[in-house]
């Protein structure tokens, strides 16, 4: 079953995931194509952000689990699914270095994990544990979904939502942390008591590294007492060891970086000695094992489809394992690559990155030239729609608001997976190039409407 | 042909996706064969008598096919999918669904998971209203003994947490008519009230889960809203694809029903039934997302990526039914009937009984199990219906039902019966699969095995 698996910070595998068996043969250029043959050949797919990809290889798997359930759905139930579960739990738990797998919930994505988190902070305010006015401090590049899940739980509940305006473009993970910590100051001024903070590993658009491990720390000196890292993006992308960060809560997806189908996710929660804490976290989707710890919450919330959460081990033995270097490897190379094209657009269009190289993931943001004329978030929509339509590239793009003439108002968010080619840049490279040559600016798609 | 629902000529309409090959009244010149039906379920195991339609559904082989192609084109360009074709064709199943169970608008017809999801949403937004102040603490919700424990369980984490109190109705079993249930439930009600109660929500199934029984929930509906209860909800997991679902004529607030259970869906998906009220805007799903604030309908289409495809078979469902002899309509009526004769031709082997008569049956039956099994409790029916699932290659689920203080239940010949089997009949079943369970059940008998004995397996 498992071959080798990524070591990571000398913690130990599990016998359950050890077997030796002999080193797979690694995947050559032609057999990587093919595992992704299923791409729309003809768009140039630079957006392995937003929705992840899945090889071949882990499609078929997939359709093995779902054809057991189908096969024999009672027994599958009884027998299969619980221990399914349990081994990608406890490969998680091995890839993130947490301590116990019942540390480990599987979800089906972030948006689920927050949902689950912040709920939890809204019976604290029913129960007046918390007070009207205490506040949850989040980045106001934070997610949009869980925005409005700190709108829907927090808010509602008469908490107080602090947002930390990070700047961006961004030179150095200490703007972020000196703006963390004054905008914590000034948040807690009054008397007012932060009693969770929300905490992008790596923010979505604009995409950045955030140094979390010092803004906990931060977080923690000021007596916040429960802290919640989005790594919705981290997992397969970057590295992530939630004891050395330090978090209360973290979650990732697996269908974004980490090779699975849409969708699975995981929610780490530290055991803590707050037994309000760990016991009374809850899904949301409540089923028969209900109070019996979130694990085990999650792992039935009634008749789904929950092969997506039991093919972690055959990404990690059938894909991640020919790639040298496993899954260090491939995000080491991912980031390399991306930073070489992004470095490479910036050139070409005479503009400049978002952040430097190690503020990047697996993605950069790449200033897009300021002639095309991006003046609200429903042009950097229109713009990636008319790339999508009459260039066949697909890539996401950020608007930021600014009160001049000349800065950069526009960055595009690229990617790099282990399918992407150096074509695929090319392509964008040259479409935006065209545009400018054209005299292409963002007001004449409102005209086509 | 099947008969379409009233006011409903095509319930497809062409211009959301310009498919033309979906018609509804399509002129049959064969319906499905034996052999095809063979074929469209060749993926169920062999050698097991599957007669539990009813835990986790079932899904032909060409819907699987189906739900593979809408698989693959997320996975092939899922940017594009997401922005240009998602929406439209969630919403293309939501139409179907509101022509089928004649709901008045669109708007008023969410998917989402399955059954379990659908009463978290109810019960959060009656868990808000407690914390909000709009319900006071005490105010209660009724729910019935039997409901599906996930649902009871829901009940604890988002009303009993929050101050509600609950109301439990106990209804009969085994029972004779739908007046009996009736009467039980007005009593009941009325006694939950006696001490002047506000009831918020009433939880109803329209099919009992376990033991399971089509319950008269236009009825009980209607003594809801003359003892003044506020709102109902009727969970008819069960329903759509097993007894005729018309919203409207039930008069609930909310309704709903999975589509893999008998309406041959994928894992999984279910819609939800929310009458357009002035607290329509405040249901929400509890996984919040982008589309937060526009509306349940809207919010349940995106909670994060997630595999939809489940959702987006239900016209090919549709054409699949329509490949029987009246439809879905048909279906449902030869499962009925298949599935009291084979409860009947147990019953008569085991010197047992069912449960309810035949009018208050759906695709199920519960049948009395011979007291000399010795199905004493919860577990004795669990270890029995493992021990049938693998000693026998029976699947099958087994109720065992509390003898009520001062009250005789069902006899045998040897003593009381306690033990019910509920068998399913769909369109994969055979005649051999019950005949399995008989002699199963006969073979026990004869060798003096009782659940005691399954319990040092």
């Amino acid at each position: 079953m498992a071959a080798a698996l990524p070591h990571h910070n000398g913690t130990t595998i599990t016998a359950a995931a050890q077997n030796p068996t002999p080193e797979p043969k690694p995947i050559t250029p032609s057999e990587l194509r093919s595992e992704f043959s299923h791409h729309d050949p003809t768009i140039a797919r630079i957006n392995n952000g937003s929705f992840g990809c899945c090889p071949a290889t882990i499609i078929a798997a997939q359709r093995r689990h779902q054809l057991l359930f189908l096969r024999q759905p009672d027994d599958y139930y009884f027998n299969t699914l619980k221990p399914s579960v349990l081994r990608t739990r406890l490969l998680i738990q091995t890839l993130i270095n947490a301590d116990h797998v019942d540390e480990i919930s599987v979800v089906d994505n972030a948006t689920t994990a927050a949902a689950i988190v912040l709920q939890h902070t809204t019976w604290s305010f029913f129960s007046s544990a918390f007070l009207p006015g205490d506040a949850v401090i989040m980045l106001h590049h934070a997610y949009g979904a869980v925005k409005k899940s700190a709108h829907a739980y927090i808010s509602r509940a008469g908490g107080h939502v602090i947002e930390v305006h990070l700047p961006f473009p961004i030179n150095s993970p200490s703007e972020i942390i000196s703006e963390f910590r004054k905008t914590l100051q000034i948040g807690k001024s009054n008397g007012r008591i932060i009693r969770l903070a929300i905490i992008d590993h790596i923010t979505s658009m604009p995409s950045v590294i955030i140094p979390v491990k010092e803004l906990v720390t931060i977080c923690r000196d000021e007596g916040i007492a429960r802290i919640f890292v989005d790594g919705a993006h981290a997992i397969g992308n970057i590295d992530i060891n939630v004891k050395e960060i330090g978090a209360d809560f973290y979650t990732s997806n697996l269908h974004k970086w980490l090779f699975c189908p849409p969708s699975a996710a995981f929610l780490y929660c530290k055991k803590s000695d707050d037994d309000e804490l760990s016991d009374d976290l809850h899904h949301p989707v409540v089923s028969h094992d209900y109070g019996k710890g979130l694990p085990t919450e999650s792992a039935w919330t009634g008749t789904r489809d929950y092969s997506a959460q039991m093919v972690l081990s055959e990404v990690m033995t059938e894909f991640v394992s020919r790639f040298e270097n496993g899954i260090e490897g491939i995000m080491g190379r991912n980031h390399e690559k991306v930073v070489e094209i992004a470095e490479m657009l910036v050139a070409s269009w005479g503009t400049e990155m978002g952040a430097p190289p190690e503020m990047c993931s697996s993605m950069a943001m790449v200033g897009m030239p300021t002639c095309l004329g991006i003046r609200s978030d429903f042009d950097a929509l229109n713009l990636r729609k008319h790339l999508r339509e009459c260039f066949k590239v697909e890539v996401p793009i950020y608007y930021r608001e600014v009160h001049d003439d000349c800065s950069t108002t526009g960055y595009a968010r690229i990617s790099h997976q282990v399918y992407n080619v150096v074509e695929d840049y090319y392509r964008f490279r040259d479409a935006v190039n065209k545009l400018v040559e054209d005299g292409f600016t963002c007001a004449r798609l409102d005209l086509q409407k | 042909m099947m008969d379409p629902p009233p006011g409903v000529e095509d319930p497809r309409a062409p211009a959301v996706n310009g498919d033309t090959n979906h018609v509804s009244k399509k002129l049959k010149l064969s319906f499905i064969t034996d052999s095809e039906i063979r074929e469209e379920f060749a993926h169920h195991q062999s050698g097991i008598a599957r007669i539990n339609n009813g835990s986790f559904g079932s899904c032909p082989a060409s819907i699987i096919a189906a739900q593979k192609i809408w698989q693959l084109r997320f996975l092939r360009q899922p940017d594009d999918f997401f922005f240009n074709h998602l929406q439209r064709q969630i919403l293309h199943s939501r139409t179907i669904i509101k022509d089928l169970i004649n709901a008045d608008h669109v708007d008023e017809v969410s998917i989402v998971d399955n059954a379990t999801t659908a009463a978290a949403i109810v019960l959060q937004h009656v868990g808000w209203a407690f914390a909000e102040g709009r319900f006071q603490k005490g105010d209660a919700v009724v729910m019935l003994h039997c409901a599906f424990q996930a649902v009871k369980k829901s009940i604890e984490a988002y009303v009993t947490r929050a101050g509600g109190s609950v109301i439990v109705v106990h209804l009969p079993f085994p029972v004779n008519s739908n007046e009996e249930i009736i009467a039980e439930f007005r009593k009941g009600l009325a006694r939950g009230r006696a001490n002047g109660k506000k009831v918020r929500l009433a939880i109803i199934d329209h099919i009992t889960s376990m033991p399971c029984v089509v319950i008269p929930a236009r009825e009980l509906v209607n003594i809801c809203r003359e003892e003044g209860v506020e709102r109902v909800f009727v969970d008819a997991a069960h329903a759509i694809g097993s007894v005729h679902v018309d919203v409207k004529d039930i008069g609930a607030d909310f309704y709903v029903s999975n589509l893999h259970k008998w309406f041959f869906c994928p894992p999984s998906v279910a819609f939800l039934y929310c009458r357009k009220s002035p607290v329509s805007p405040d249901l929400h799903h509890p996984v919040v997302s982008h589309e937060y604030g526009n509306g349940l309908a809207i919010e349940s289409a995106w909670i994060g990526t997630r595999d939809y495809s489940s959702q987006l078979v239900i016209p090919e469902v549709l054409e699949f039914t329509n490949r029987f002899e009246g439809g879905l309509e048909g279906i449902r009526k030869r499962n009925h009937e298949k599935v009291v004769e084979m409860g009947q031709m147990l019953a008569k082997a085991w010197g047992t009984n069912l449960g309810s008569p035949p009018e208050m049956c759906p695709s199920m039956v519960m049948i009395g199990l011979p007291s000399r099994l010795g199905v004493l409790c919860d577990d004795d029916a669990l270890n029995l219906r493992s021990h049938l699932r693998d000693h026998f290659g029976v699947e099958v689920p087994i109720h065992f039902q509390v003898p009520i203080d001062g009250e005789i239940g069902a006899m045998d010949g040897d003593g009381c019966v306690t033990g019910y089997v509920r068998i399913s009949h769909q369109v994969y079943n055979t005649l051999d699969d019950y005949i399995k369970l008989r002699d199963a059940i006969t073979q026990l008998l004869q060798d003096g095995a009782t659940c005691k004995m399954l319990q040092t397996e």
